[in-house]
């Protein structure tokens, strides 16, 4: 069964919004799909979040609502056909906010609460002390799942820069972090900081939240803080600004008169920061013995406090002891035992449906690809090859998309069962096209700077391809399959299917280095297979810097075929008369093929008699240039013929995790000149001797000269090195992997 | 006051920086308000949407007058100020069809939430009854036996 959510509001920075993605996390490392759907979906997160009217669950389906001020989503609820839940995450109490519009809201949402009770079947509150509110509201099945938080996210390095300077200053600093609001009692934190600069004068009390500049209430804090030194609201910050303001200060402090968990408190205990807080509600519980709870609001000797935490090293050491190991309590493993009791479900793998016992003769494997068949792209067709070399070994069945281009992922194939190659693939449509300008602007406002989950899983979902068709398959179906190979770690179908199947599943990564490898979402990817089947030691070595707790890794690679070629056959059917260099594959900037024009221009420019470059492949850029020739999409065996024929393969792009056109060059006894930058490319060349790596234009003249006059010696050994490659030897280690599964299943 | 926290040496702490109160010439404690303890009291759904059906069933009256922004925020709030001033007879007349939609949606919600009240009583009697152990069945009444008449020869 699916498992949907169903919130108000999903909009970034939202705490709710943050909390469902955490569950919907869990849910898939469960097994189900589990999609979002909002009242209310911020501008750009459609990716992440459909519309209500978008909900369709069925009978068996469970939906989740998170509920907290009043909304129409909860008269919805009950009336949806389908497992009703709630996830609880707390009201303010309206008596903070008597005479304000917001104190009825706050009451119709415990009105609503209550009003719920009957029509649903389990009830999740985020902390002991709601679900007791939760039974006071007349609920009878109540469970606590804990939020969870990722402590790494909250490390130094995740602080942003230019904030961690400015916010440099004196000790002590005393941060704060929530919504401006009365029930959080700004006023008692500015009433300390009056004590604290009695005994510090040049003590900063930093205020972390977003506030209402016209209310009474932020008016007449503001008011209150001019007349003292040292006092900044900082108002709402990005996750990396918020970071910067747990590490530039010395002591956390929450004077808050209501918390139903509290979230702030076990950040500040994940940027090691120790805790203050007032003890109200649930903040006991959150701290769980450590920190220091006061239950009285006496602010000198609360400044005492301060000035004690800061300054005595034993004391501080032992809080921030205390502080870590409760921090393991809210981790996504203990939130997650939770929510599978909860579920009534044991977090183990489910049963397995009704197969034989005995060893089945061709286990049954499913490929999860982006893009299959009639396609260009260097993973998909390592996955095409791989699945052609399998197909004797496996019953094999191809779970993919309807898509074609990979850019815009628009549905081309017919969905459904589809036949390539005698194959049966499963082909799912895509529920949302990519368009590439929006998205390449998205990326450069995530890409090599800390960011906090959503705005990574945004990223993951705008990349796309969306296709909630084959998670559920993944979901329905999984017991009768014995295995899976994920192919490509950067994928959304990977990100969020391999989860669902971990335990049977093993990726064929192709990472290479590039922004998004730095991404926290992709953790699971890489951490939870059964075995990650890399193409190089290089991949391996990239793997270990960013993911040290991976997945058991092995080099595997592919096959090369060397099928006869007829160098003169190509230069005849495309009239290419002159010695060329020669480029196979996608044409576009993250290939590097801009950069490769602008050698080739460089050195048509210097030398009259220098090479063609032929271009082959589908092209997603212009590709204009004195010399170039561009001869469209060529089939495998003209491909073939223009390897052996060329002067030298140029393989420009700096991400790669294993180049197939290296090692096709290589079987055709063709020299390479690769990209200097990529270390798999140089890998290869070091390994081989069979090319030149080049960085700049003066080493890509040199290389090529290099290559030119020794491209006889070079190709015999790129031949040599390409004979390693061998199916035989890849099918093998793939029959290996599935078979521990399949044991161990059977187990 | 009171500090909890495992990683503390509570006591001494306290005694330490009460001392230094007292050095400070400080009072070391201080009448603190003390915040209601406990989870929040259930609210009642049909009672609570009934008394707000009330309070907004006319929506000529005005809500009070609030603003999340500074600046600009003042004059909005002046200007709708002056607007419901000088504009209530035109406010009125443009909602009285509105205020009588609202007085039946009130009494039909008053109506109908008092059936629910008064049909979850009766449920629960029902099931009360049914909970409680049948009566044994009563002792079939005696009936006197008629003398046999003689038969007839």
């Amino acid at each position: 069964m699916a498992v949907h959510q169903l919130i108000p509001s999903f909009v970034a920075g939202d705490a709710t919004g943050q909390a469902a993605l955490h569950l919907q996390l869990l849910l898939r490392r469960m097994g189900h799909a589990a999609e979002l759907y909002a009242g209310e979906v911020g501008s750009g997160l459609e990716s992440l979040a459909h519309p209500v009217s978008a909900l369709r669950p069925t009978p068996d389906d469970w939906v989740f609502y998170h509920h907290g001020i009043a909304s129409s989503l909860s008269g919805l609820l009950m009336h949806l056909p389908c497992r009703r839940g709630l996830v609880f995450h707390n009201i303010s109490p309206a008596r903070f906010y008597t005479g304000t519009p917001l104190a009825e809201a706050l009451t119709s949402g415990r009105a609503q609460l209550a009003a719920m009770a009957p029509f649903v079947e389990l009830a999740l509150g985020v902390s002991d002390f709601n679900s007791a509110e939760l039974r006071a509201a007349g609920y009878r099945n109540v469970h606590t799942v804990p939020l969870f938080i990722e402590p790494e996210r909250f490390a130094l390095s995740a602080a942003d820069p230019t904030q961690l300077r400015r916010l440099e200053g004196p000790i002590p600093t005393v941060v704060s972090v929530s919504r401006v609001a009365p029930h959080k009692r700004f006023e008692d934190l500015l009433a300390l900081h009056a004590e604290l600069v009695r005994l510090r004068p040049e003590a900063r009390l930093l205020l972390v939240g977003g506030y209402e500049p016209g209310s009474r209430y932020f008016k007449s804090l503001r008011r209150t803080a001019q007349s003292l030194p040292g006092v900044h609201f900082l108002g709402r910050l990005s996750h990396s600004e918020l970071v910067a303001a747990y590490r530039s200060a010395q002591v956390f402090v929450s004077m808050s008169e209501h918390e139903g968990f509290g979230v702030p408190l076990i950040e500040a205990m994940a940027a090691e920061l120790p805790v203050l807080a007032f003890g109200a509600a649930a903040v006991p519980e959150t701290l769980g013995g450590t920190g220091i709870a006061f239950d009285q609001k006496h602010f000198s000797f609360l400044a005492e406090l301060v000035v004690e935490v800061t300054g005595n090293v034993d004391l501080r050491r032992r809080l921030l002891q205390g502080q870590a190991r409760r921090l393991a309590h809210f981790s996504a493993e203990n939130s997650q035992r939770a929510l599978a009791k909860a579920l009534g479900e044991a977090t183990a793998p489910r049963p397995p449906a009704r197969r034989p016992s005995r060893k089945p003769k061709r286990p049954r494997v499913g490929i999860v690809v982006q893009r299959y068949g009639q396609v260009t792209g260097g993973a998909e067709r390592h996955a095409q090859q791989l699945a052609e070399h399998l197909a004797p070994h496996f019953e094999l069945t191809v779970l993919t998309t309807c898509a074609k281009n990979h850019l815009s992922w628009e549905n081309v194939f017919p969905p459904g069962l589809d036949r390539e190659d005698g194959l049966p693939v499963l082909r799912f449509p895509v529920t949302r096209t990519r368009n590439i300008r929006p998205f390449n602007a998205l990326s450069n406002t995530v890409f090599n700077r800390p960011n906090d989950r959503l705005r990574e899983e945004h990223w993951v979902a705008e990349q796309g391809p969306l296709c909630p068709g084959l998670l559920t398959h993944l979901e329905t179906e999984r017991d009768s399959y014995d295995g899976f190979i994920f192919f490509t770690y950067l994928y959304a179908p990977t990100v969020w299917g391999l989860p669902m199947v971990a335990d049977r599943a093993v990726l064929v990564p192709t990472a290479h280095d590039e922004p998004p490898i730095r991404f926290g979402v992709y953790a699971d990817v890489f951490e939870r297979p059964r075995a990650l089947m890399c193409n190089t030691p290089e991949e391996i070595t990239l793997i270990q810097r960013f993911y040290p707790k991976h997945a058991r890794t092995r080099v595997v690679g592919v096959g090369v075929d060397r099928p006869k070629a007829s160098p003169q056959r190509f230069r005849e059917k495309y009239s290419v008369h002159s010695p060329y260099l020669l480029y196979v594959g996608r044409l576009e900037p993250g290939k590097g093929i801009p950069e490769l024009l602008d050698h080739h221009r460089a050195l048509r420019e210097r030398y009259t008699d220098a090479p063609v470059l032929v271009l082959a492949g589908e092209a997603h850029m212009d590709l204009k240039g004195e010399g170039v020739r561009y001869v469209g999409r060529i089939d495998e065996q003209d491909k073939h013929d223009a390897l052996a024929g060329a002067l030298a393969v140029v393989v420009p792009s700096r991400f790669e995790s294993l180049s197939l056109l290296t090692l096709e060059a290589f079987a055709q006894s063709t020299p390479v000149l690769v990209n200097g930058h990529s270390e798999v490319l140089v890998g290869q060349v070091e390994r081989s001797g069979a090319g030149r790596a080049y960085q700049d234009l003066e080493s890509f003249i040199t290389g090529l000269r290099e290559v030119g006059s020794e491209r006889a010696a070079l190709g015999k050994k790129g031949l040599a090195y390409a004979k390693k490659y061998s199916w035989p030897k890849v099918v093998a280690s793939y029959q290996e992997e599935l078979a521990r599964i399949t044991e161990e299943k059977r187990r | 006051m009171k500090l909890l926290g495992r990683d503390i040496p509570a006591r001494e702490l306290i005694a330490r920086i009460e001392e230094r109160l007292r050095l400070r010439g400080l009072p070391t404690s201080e009448a603190a308000e003390v915040p209601e303890e406990g989870v929040e009291p259930r609210v009642d759904p049909l009672s609570f949407n009934l008394q707000a059906l009330e309070e907004h069933t006319d929506p000529a009256q005005p809500l009070p007058l609030h603003t999340h922004r500074g600046g600009v925020g003042q004059l909005v709030v002046v200007a709708k100020w002056a607007f419901r001033k000088t504009c209530q007879v035109l406010i009125n007349e443009t909602l009285a069809r509105q205020r009588v939609f609202n007085g039946h949606v009130r009494d039909s919600y008053a109506q109908l939430s008092a059936e629910v009240i008064r049909l979850r009583r009766e449920v629960e009697e029902l099931k009360a009854a049914a909970k409680t152990p049948a009566a044994p069945p009563a002792e079939p009444p005696v009936v006197p036996v008629r003398p046999r008449r003689p038969r007839a020869r």
